[in-house]
């Protein structure tokens, strides 16, 4: 194919999100409004089964302390009371322990690991030659004639973290763009710049163990890329990123 | 005389029916009680446009589910994405009983009662449609279920009730 070769060279990567476990912390005013909606229908609120049932089995107590009036009433049914059964459910929460939502990787501040930031989402970022620097980047892969950009990049993904992740690109169109021109020195008449089209995916499972990592890799929040990536990379990728 | 009198107008009044419009409105079709089943649309080529979409929600808790469902109702809204229908499903209860043999043998029951809801969505353009899913799935709240998949017979009949005797009448005449 004799066309006039394009002077861009067109990159393929790829942004994988790990998603949120779990909640973020309610602001101030939602965590008002919360107990204020949570008083008003306690207020609104009726008795339920068992409410009823223990005010019921007081009454009864309390009749039996004043008078003998248990004969009738019941012999069968108050085996385990209402009470009892509260004072159950109650141990049986004590012993409940809920995960700790601030993990270790959080208080060490390690960004390699998974475990760090469970509510926001978090970003893989990658060491990466480009020309003469070594650049933190969303892993990108150049283009080969022949491939759809979303194969590319997968491909980029796969380089990185090995074949057998489990992740979910989120459709075929690429998310954003970054084009940027070579410095002076390099610049030919077939190689004015370069295109990076960005393209998200979801990491299914948490368990990495089986990725080989080959170069230095991070785990980044959103607010944290400003820390990395340069200034005109970073304006391109946060268009694209919802928090 | 007319305005003293009580307001019912006898039929010998000149004044009788006098309110009465309906009999210059069109005639409408009487209405139907069976529902309409199928109305499919994938269209393939450069524009893709998915088909019929249920967004599914399933939880143990009730206000979760229907806020989160009517959030997403409005969402589509605003995104002027047209919304089908906006229905729930039976809720299904499940007891759960503990038997605890240490001891004494006991029997602790719970019961639990899931619900779902489903926002059916047409016309969904495929560009559009991974950022809605990136949208809904980042609004999650804890505890809800989210399943998307197309709109098949199967869903739909799951929602009728079966009828035996019909069932047993065909079966004798074939």
């Amino acid at each position: 194919s004799a066309a006039a070769r394009r002077p861009w060279k067109l990159f393929g990567a790829m942004c994988l999100l790990r998603l949120p476990r779990i909640t973020q912390p309610l602001e101030k005013e939602e965590e008002e409004v919360a107990a204020l909606m949570e008083q008003i229908e306690l207020e609104k609120s009726l008795y339920s089964d068992h409410e009823m049932r223990k005010l019921e089995e007081e009454e009864q107590l309390k009749r039996k302390m004043e008078s003998l009036y248990d004969e009738d009433e019941a012999h069968g049914k108050t085996v385990i009371m209402a009470q009892d059964l509260e004072e159950k459910w109650e141990q049986k929460f004590l012993q409940f322990k809920a995960a700790p939502r601030i993990t270790d990787a959080d208080k060490s501040n390690d960004r390699t690991s998974l475990n760090r930031k469970l509510d926001s989402n978090l970003m893989l970022l990658v060491k990466q030659k480009i020309g003469n620097q070594e650049l933190w980047l969303l892993p990108q892969v150049e283009w080969q004639p022949g491939e759809t950009l979303r194969s590319t990049a997968e491909r980029a993904m796969a380089t990185f973290l090995g074949d057998h992740i489990q992740a979910k690109v989120l459709g075929n169109a690429p998310y954003g763009i970054y084009k940027y021109k070579f410095p002076r020195a390099i610049r030919t008449e077939n190689n004015v710049g370069a295109k990076v089209f960005f393209f998200k995916a979801f990491l299914q499972s948490s368990d990495l163990s089986q990725a080989e990592l080959k170069a230095d890799h991070l785990w980044v929040t959103k607010k944290e890329l400003g820390d990395y990536l340069k200034s005109e990379y970073l304006k391109k990728v946060n268009r694209f990123l919802l928090d | 005389d007319a305005l003293l009198a009580p307001h019912r107008s006898y039929r010998s009044r000149p004044t009788h029916g006098i309110g009465k419009f309906k009999y210059l409105l069109p005639k409408e079709p009487p209405k139907r009680r069976k529902e309409r089943v199928q109305m499919k649309e994938i269209s393939a080529g450069t524009e893709y446009q998915y088909g019929d979409i249920n967004i599914q929600m399933t939880s143990y808790d009730l206000c979760l589910v229907e806020h989160f469902a009517q959030y997403v109702h409005r969402l589509c809204n605003r995104l002027s994405i047209r919304v089908n229908e906006s229905y729930a499903m039976p809720t299904k209860t499940n007891e759960v009983l503990f038997l605890e043999e240490r001891g004494s043998k006991m029997q602790l029951d719970a019961v639990l009662t899931t619900h779902q809801r489903v926002v059916q969505i047409r016309g969904l353009s495929s560009t559009f449609a991974p950022i809605l899913l990136e949208i809904i799935q980042s609004n999650q709240p804890e505890g809800v279920h989210l399943l998307m998949k197309q709109h098949t017979e199967a869903d739909f009949k799951s929602r009728l009730k079966s009828r035996p005797e019909l069932e047993e009448l065909l079966a004798e005449m074939s």
